[in-house]
């Protein structure tokens, strides 16, 4: 039999709601006053002469309410901090506890017989090269067999981005955004034209971006990728602009740059990966051929996958760092 | 299979990893986290995940850190606490030199 | 043989290079003291280690990518320590001679200025 209730309000639940939401002091109400003061004010109507000594009364009885509330407030501070740390100490050896016991029971390292070593890895390994073309099975497999996800993956990154620029980002046009860039500016103990530095980067950068080319355009043939190679190309970009400034570096890298690259990379991705699946994906016959084994071009289209892939994550990176530094690029 | 160099590494990063959760300073933090990283990447080496460890180290302990760097200087937060009386004549110094730009 | 006795001496004096250097790190009190230990490290020590392993492969391709990390390492760690020491004299007020770097960044933010 269900019990009609109608004092809402007065459930446990509803006051803990309130006292989460910051409506109401959970130990106000333990104090006892409030009630007494309420029915003061009901008695000053009635007689105007009481009046002075219940407004003594009731200056009193306020400090006397704060006195209490402050009392109750350090010592729920102290009873909270308790069960806070006791709390976060159970949840820590509880989480511990379980990692153990998953860890112990997984299976051996490199056994034959572990549940991972099922027909779709063998798959993938023996039949990788002749579907894909690529001779690094990883790169195969994430940009051939599961191209959707690390297209996803892209756009993620490239959302990650357009959300630091909207949090970050200080028009320099309006009144407020000069104030913000002129107190903002944290380059004043910043090495800036320092000779040994640009010497340095004169020498690393090239060679920086060179290697993260390599990576991006061997990425079917060897280790690598385009994940793993626009990620070093960004960190050199960012050398790049520690050595010389902003002022440099806006000759080839602005907004408009950002904009262009990543979207077109990224539009260029989802095309062609839609016609691929739509032409002939896993299986069934590709038009666009694997070429041989082992050549640079060849892999169908995981090389030009791998540089859009590139492109747009040194972007990203290079964006995060302007926008952090600057709030602009 | 699991060499005494591999046992090495995983002491280490687990004392890197329990160091970098109890370091008052966020600045020493971060390094910490950043010589996790690289751990991490020799490990992923180990493993003979050649892929996993160049990204790793390109992101985890260069892209990452840097990104952390800014941050804490963004927020002011890159003094000790018993710095502080340092910072008020560095802030002016700081405005008079952002104003010269 | 001879060689392989070779690169294990070099290899323990890379590595007692190395301990002397952390040993530095934790017993100096003064920033540029400690910095000066640890570049010690980053450069005598990587050089005695790296040419145990070159040494130990001979004329191979393993050894020419050995040399690359000794040139790329020998390149950025003075840097990053010239930076470190330039941080410490403009932010600390009390470092030693102070006077002498307060005139040359004056004299840098002339340049820069003039530059700009």
């Amino acid at each position: 039999m269900s019990r009609v209730r109608t004092d809402y309000e007065k459930t446990l639940w509803r006051k803990i709601v309130r006292f989460v939401n910051g409506e109401k002091d959970l130990f106000d109400e333990q104090s006892g006053f409030n009630v007494e003061t309420e029915e003061l004010e009901d008695r000053r109507h009635r007689n105007f002469f009481e009046e002075a000594e219940l407004n003594k009364k009731k200056v009193q009885i306020a400090e006397l309410i704060e006195e209490r509330s402050e009392e109750t407030e350090q010592r729920a501070v102290k009873l909270y901090e308790r069960f806070y740390r006791l709390f976060a100490v159970i949840t820590c050896v509880a989480i511990i506890a379980i990692l153990l016991v998953t860890v112990a029971n997984l299976p051996d390292y490199g056994d034959p017989d572990n549940p991972a070593n099922n027909e779709v890895s063998k798959k993938y390994i023996e039949d990788g090269i002749k579907d894909t073309g690529a001779v690094n099975i990883v790169a195969g497999m994430i940009l051939d067999y599961r191209a959707f996800d690390t297209l996803g993956e892209s756009h993620v990154l490239f959302i990650a981005a357009v959300c630091v620029m909207i949090l970050l980002k200080i028009d320099p046009d309006s009144e407020k955004g000069k104030r913000f860039i002129s107190l903002e500016n944290d380059r004043a103990y910043e090495p800036k034209n320092d000779p040994i530095l640009v010497w340095a980067t004169g020498i690393l950068v090239p060679i920086i971006i060179v290697f993260g080319i390599y990576v991006i355009l061997n990425g079917h043939l060897s280790p690598g990728g385009g994940f793993s190679g626009g990620a070093i190309i960004g960190a050199g970009l960012i050398l790049y602009l520690n050595a010389f400034g902003f002022k440099k570096t806006e000759r080839f890298f602005t907004q408009k740059t950002f904009s262009v690259v990543s979207v077109s990379a990224l539009l260029f991705y989802s095309i062609s990966k839609t016609y691929a699946f739509f032409t002939g994906a896993n299986g069934i016959h590709n038009i666009i051929s694997k070429g041989t084994a082992g050549d640079i071009i060849s892999a169908g289209l995981i090389l030009p996958l791998n540089i859009c892939v590139g492109a747009v994550v040194a972007c990203t990176m290079y964006s995060f760092y302007g926008m952090f530094r600057k709030g602009g690029l | 299979m699991i060499n005494a160099f591999t046992f090495v590494l995983l002491g280490f990063l687990i004392i890197c990893a329990i160091s970098t959760c109890f370091c008052k300073n966020f600045l020493t933090s971060v390094i910490i986290f950043m010589s996790y990283s690289i751990i991490m990447s020799i490990l992923w080496m180990v493993l003979e995940s050649p892929d996993l460890a160049i990204t790793e180290a390109a992101v985890g302990a260069g892209v990452t850190s840097l990104l952390f760097f800014v941050t804490l200087k963004k927020i002011h937060s890159m003094n000790d606490k018993n710095n502080e009386d340092n910072k008020a004549p560095m802030d002016e110094k700081e405005k008079d030199r952002s104003a010269d730009m | 043989m001879i060689r392989e006795i070779i690169s294990a001496i070099l290899f323990i004096l890379g590595a007692l290079i190395y301990i002397t250097a952390v040993f530095g790190v934790y017993k100096f009190k003064y920033v540029l003291n400690r910095m000066h230990a640890a570049a010690l490290g980053d450069t005598l020590g990587l050089l005695l280690a790296v040419s145990g392993g070159i040494v130990y492969y001979g004329f191979q391709f393993v050894s020419l990518k050995l040399v690359l990390i000794l040139v790329f390492l020998w390149i950025t760690s003075p840097v990053a320590g010239h930076f470190l020491a330039k941080l410490e004299y403009t932010t600390d007020p009390e470092a030693e001679g102070k006077e002498f770097v307060s005139v040359s960044l004056k004299e840098l933010e002339k340049e820069e200025k003039q530059n700009d």
